[in-house]
């Protein structure tokens, strides 16, 4: 007789997964006492009864011109992402031939739609100049990325069959690009989805899309307002499938350049001043080494700022894992009654839907300045985006035994087929919570970007710069170790996975 | 004339050597059947003789290497992308040239695919496919035909017809097939592989349906050999 295996024993591909989630689970619970999770406010609850009313009664006639913030939200999002494409996909061809174009890539993405706004709103203003660079750039570096991942699937076989001597641009045309157009469109489709989100955002900075107008009524407790606007978002992003269809996309474009504005009169002479001067150390700037020094001293203490930035990160991701598994069944028709699924379903749309800097400026209203906020908008939104993605795999699957009870069916039948996708999809989401993470600071949290938005509150625009460098350089660390920790050989087939 | 020898030649991909010591010659005017199960080494041989006769050979490759998103006109048009210059090329994706489209028109026509050549090929049933892989390479206009089982997705009715089509039109070719009547009735020549070696090569009509089967010993154990015809 021999005796079964210990607790967590074993080298099946399932518990080596499990080991390893429950190790970042623990190391989690490890550093929690680390980090700041007060409660501050004096009445949160009072606070969450307010907001519910605000979203239950919406007050649509208080809007001021909600159809011109409606427009530029969505002339944004779409040019935005258009030229994002249009300077990616040439760096896409190349993407895998230069280290150089990769690092840049990865530079680009690193830094997230909000800091690069604050960068470009220094010399562009509150203009569509600074909006549009502010989505189309780190939407270059992912567009390169995803669609040479995608270029490199092309099937072999058509290219093969070509006669010998068929040159490169026609053999591209004819015998690659058509075979993925399909998962190059729906990739782009989803980015817009995205971008839709990040132009809101603008309105953090006071660009004046959605985001301007959601701001300023949760601020100043015009809540019936502020569930107005919400409302009116999540119209917006359910109607996506009729008024974002392939057909209208042309007239939509022409349309949106009608509402981009205001133009910038830009001043070449200080636009070379901020890029040369502004941007770098002044001692670096004169060859002042020892000057260098003690511009680093007068920076904040980054120490902090990076510990917590780190276990913010953690716990973000910690977070989601907890709440992608227990969402999950919510929206998958394994279990419950229909009208489960449909409220669960809703539920994950709607958390999915509302940007994460949108739940945290929200339950930071509730709870007061700490991590907490944070934590939960993060938490909350990325572990539905997964729970989403994960229950729409689970449906495509027949399950064997189809009477066990609900708990069997998770544990046995579904889960484990299910876990190396939620996995993956968790790691591709580790590198969007990390740049989310340093957005966070905007709203006081202490990390990073608390003192990059700060530098730039006081112009000091070297020590902004170099705090961005900062930022970009944890942002490429964290993506590489996710993609060590990310298991293997799982067809991330969701163009969503990112 | 011979059109190619292979005198003890190792092929293979890579360092992976499928045929060793291959030894063989193929006459000019030849219409050669190949026939051996599947991974008996047809399409290793067929890329090499590709490989060597370069464009003097059309090539219609296993599974056809179409592009679903394209129509059939553009599919057939790519047989002959290494003859124009890629602006061209490119102009053509927009709009189809005039000359072309005639050309591609008339084939598409004579292999049974009428009225098809905006359809993409996504759209086509198995057998149009087939066609349409049988187009492009007529529309290379070579000398030799090189086919890897263009004729493994048509009943055999249809096969026939195809194969008298590709025979007009190319006075030699090397084909890979499984359908023992035709190789024996319409070819010069059978060229029989298994496991990497040349067990059978002998002139067509020297031959019978069994010394055929006997290239598929798994067929022959489980059911009657000849009934590979039908199936495959």
């Amino acid at each position: 007789m021999s005796a079964p295996p210990g607790l967590l024993q074993g080298n099946s591909p399932g518990l080596t997964l499990a080991r390893r989630s429950l190790a970042l689970i623990l190391l989690c619970l490890l550093l929690l006492p680390f980090a700041d999770l007060r409660i501050v406010a004096v009445d949160p609850w009072g606070e969450v009864w307010r907001m519910a009313q605000g979203f239950v009664r919406p007050d649509f006639v208080a809007l001021e011109s909600p159809l011109r913030a409606i427009a530029l939200t969505v002339s944004v999002a779409l040019w935005g992402t258009l030229i994002g494409a249009v300077l990616g996909f040439p760096l896409a061809l190349i993407f895998h031939r230069s280290r150089l174009v990769r690092a840049f890539c990865a530079f680009m993405r690193a830094i997230h739609e909000l800091f690069w706004a604050l960068l470009f709103l220094q010399v562009f203003g509150l203009s569509a100049v600074t909006a549009l660079a502010a989505l189309a750039i780190p939407y270059a570096g992912i567009f390169a990325k995803v669609y040479a991942e995608i270029l490199e699937l092309t099937p072999k076989a058509p290219t093969e069959a070509l006669p010998a001597g068929t040159d490169r641009l026609s053999r591209f045309l004819y015998a690659e690009l058509p075979l993925v157009w399909e998962r190059l469109a729906s990739y782009t489709r989803y980015r817009f989805e995205c971008a839709m989100r990040a132009s809101v955002l603008l309105g953090f900075v006071g660009l004046p899309t959605l985001g301007f107008y959601l701001e300023s009524a949760f601020r100043e407790g015009r809540f019936g307002e502020a569930g107005a606007l919400l409302w009116l978002f999540y119209a917006l992003v359910a109607t996506l499938p009729w008024w974002g269809h392939r057909r209208l996309l042309l007239p939509l474009l022409i349309g949106a350049l009608f509402f981009l504005g205001p133009w910038p009169d830009v001043d070449g002479h200080l636009l070379w001043r901020f890029v040369s001067h502004d941007l770098w150390p002044a001692p670096l700037l004169d060859g002042n080494l020892a000057g260098l020094g003690s511009w680093l001293s007068s920076l904040p203490d980054l120490l902090p700022a990076i510990g917590n930035t780190l276990l913010l990160a953690l716990m973000g991701t910690v977070g989601s894992l907890v709440l992608a598994l227990l969402l999950w069944p919510l929206a998958s028709f394994h279990f419950g009654h229909p009208w489960q699924r449909f409220g669960g379903r809703l539920l994950l749309v709607v958390l999915r839907s509302t940007p994460e800097l949108m739940l945290a400026f929200i339950f930071l209203l509730m709870l007061g300045p700490s991590m907490l906020p944070a934590w939960l908008a993060l938490a909350l939104h990325n572990g539905a985006l997964i729970a989403f993605l994960v229950a729409r795999h689970a449906d495509g699957l027949t399950i064997g035994m189809a009477d066990l009870p609900a708990s069997g069916r998770y544990a046995y039948e579904l889960l484990p087929r299910l876990y190396p996708n939620l996995l993956a999809l968790l790691c591709y989401r580790a590198e969007v919570i990390m740049r989310e993470t340093a957005l966070l600071g905007m709203l006081g949290v202490a990390t990073l970007g608390f003192y990059i938005d700060s530098s730039f509150q006081y112009l000091m625009f070297d020590q902004a710069f170099f705090l961005l460098l900062v930022t970009a350089g944890l942002n490429i660390a964290i993506d590489t170790i996710s993609r060590r920790f990310r298991p293997r050989d799982v067809p991330l087939d969701d163009p969503c996975s990112r | 004339m011979p059109l190619l020898t292979f005198d003890s030649a190792d092929l293979g991909y890579g360092t992976q050597v499928v045929l060793p010591a291959l030894t063989l010659s193929l006459e000019a005017g030849e219409r050669v059947a190949l026939l051996g199960q599947s991974g008996a080494g047809k399409s290793t041989l067929l890329a090499e003789i590709r490989r060597r006769l370069g464009n003097t050979a059309a090539w219609c490759p296993q599974g056809h290497g179409l592009v679903p998103l394209l129509s059939v006109y553009h599919n057939i048009y790519m047989g002959q992308l290494e003859r124009h210059a890629a602006l061209s090329n490119l102009f053509n994706l927009l709009k189809p040239r005039r000359q072309a489209w005639q050309t591609i028109e008339a084939l598409a026509d004579e292999l049974g695919l009428e009225g098809l050549l905006r359809r993409p090929v996504a759209q086509l049933s198995g057998g149009q496919r087939q066609r349409v892989a049988i187009a492009r390479a007529f529309y290379q206009q070579r000398e030799v035909f090189l086919g890897d089982e263009p004729l493994a997705s048509v009943d055999p009715h249809q096969a026939l017809r195809l194969l008298e089509h590709i025979q007009t039109r190319h006075a030699s070719s090397v084909i890979a097939l499984h359908q023992h009547r035709l190789a024996l009735a319409h070819f010069d020549r059978v060229i029989g592989l298994r496991d990497g070696r040349i067990v059978l090569d002998a002139p067509a009509r020297e031959l019978t349906l069994a010394q055929l089967d006997a290239l598929y010993p798994d067929a022959r154990k489980s059911s009657r050999g000849t009934e590979v015809d039908a199936t495959t």
